[in-house]
């Protein structure tokens, strides 16, 4: 074998390109459209602080959304504490709905009593 | 989010403390992913490092030393590994076991295990004929480029579990 490398490069190069294009899911922004902006006002019905992606249920009139947020940490970092997402409280988020669950979307910002948060 | 529905093992190990701690405490999830990138950049680069040689470069270095170097460091790093990907999986059980990158993870990982297993079994026993400035045999090298190429996927997969 002249060049073993070679065939080693071009393999690996080959499995890259096979796996790009499945990197499209519910995780990351790519799994959201983001041509298409929402801007909802609603009450918390629960939250989560958790990882990788703290989260509220949020109720607007006729439906309620699953509004993803930031990791916790960076929430805390940036002013959003666990107890500002408490059931009860009235929140607007601005972000982009889930391509595959209606129901999803994850937030830009939110703002909650006049405090604006950016998740991103 | 992913609701906790799936077998009741799944299930149990995801409402478990330790799972609900991964999740809720701040500082504790990311720890845990650092913890597992250190071990599989050690487990990862010993056995890259190997193939390498084994596939012809640095023909100076003793391929039986460096085995052993090598070996010494992905065995130690499964310390580091493994609990620490266990706790990733319990975080997210029922979500993870649905999730196809990380089927195929484990069925990459495996088939990772079991070539360094054949290569072990076959043609690292005559070592002694090729360990200095000789070509490894044909095996050995096919044995290097399957690694290279199972591990690079084993990381793809790991990477991709957070998009799928």
């Amino acid at each position: 074998m002249r060049s073993p490398a070679t065939l080693v490069v071009g393999s690996l190069l080959a499995l890259l390109l096979a796996a790009a294009p499945a990197a499209m899911g519910h995780h990351g922004w790519s799994g959201y459209d983001s041509s298409t902006t929402l801007e909802l006002t609603g009450v918390i019905k629960a939250s989560g602080y958790e990882h990788p992606h703290g989260y509220v249920n949020l109720e607007v009139p006729g439906k309620t959304w699953l509004v993803v947020l930031a990791p916790p940490s960076r929430m805390e970092r940036r002013g959003l504490p666990k107890d500002l997402l408490k059931a009860g409280t009235t929140a607007t988020v601005m972000g982009y709905p889930n391509r595959a669950d209606p129901n999803e979307m994850r937030a830009e910002r939110i703002t909650i009593e006049g405090k604006t948060v950016e998740l991103r | 989010m992913h609701p906790a529905v799936g077998p009741a093992w799944l299930v149990w190990l995801e409402t478990s403390a330790l799972a609900v701690a991964m999740r809720q405490w701040t500082w504790l999830y990311p720890s845990v992913e650092i913890v597992h990138i250190l071990g599989f950049v050690v487990l990862v680069g010993a056995a890259v490092m190997f193939d390498l040689r084994l596939l012809g470069l640095s023909p100076s270095l003793p391929v039986s030393g460096l085995e052993r170097h090598l070996l010494r460091a992905a065995r130690a790093s499964t310390a580091l590994v493994v609990p620490s990907g266990i706790l990733m999986f319990a975080a997210h059980a029922t979500e993870m076991a649905d999730n196809p990158a990380f089927r195929l993870k484990l069925a990459f990982l495996a088939a990772a295990l079991l070539n360094a297993a054949l290569f072990h079994r076959a043609p690292f026993r005559t070592v002694a004929s090729w360990n200095l400035y000789r070509p490894a045999p044909r095996a050995a090298r096919a044995a290097a480029v399957v690694s290279l190429i199972l591990w690079v996927a084993v990381i793809t997969c790991g990477r991709l579990l957070a998009y799928l």
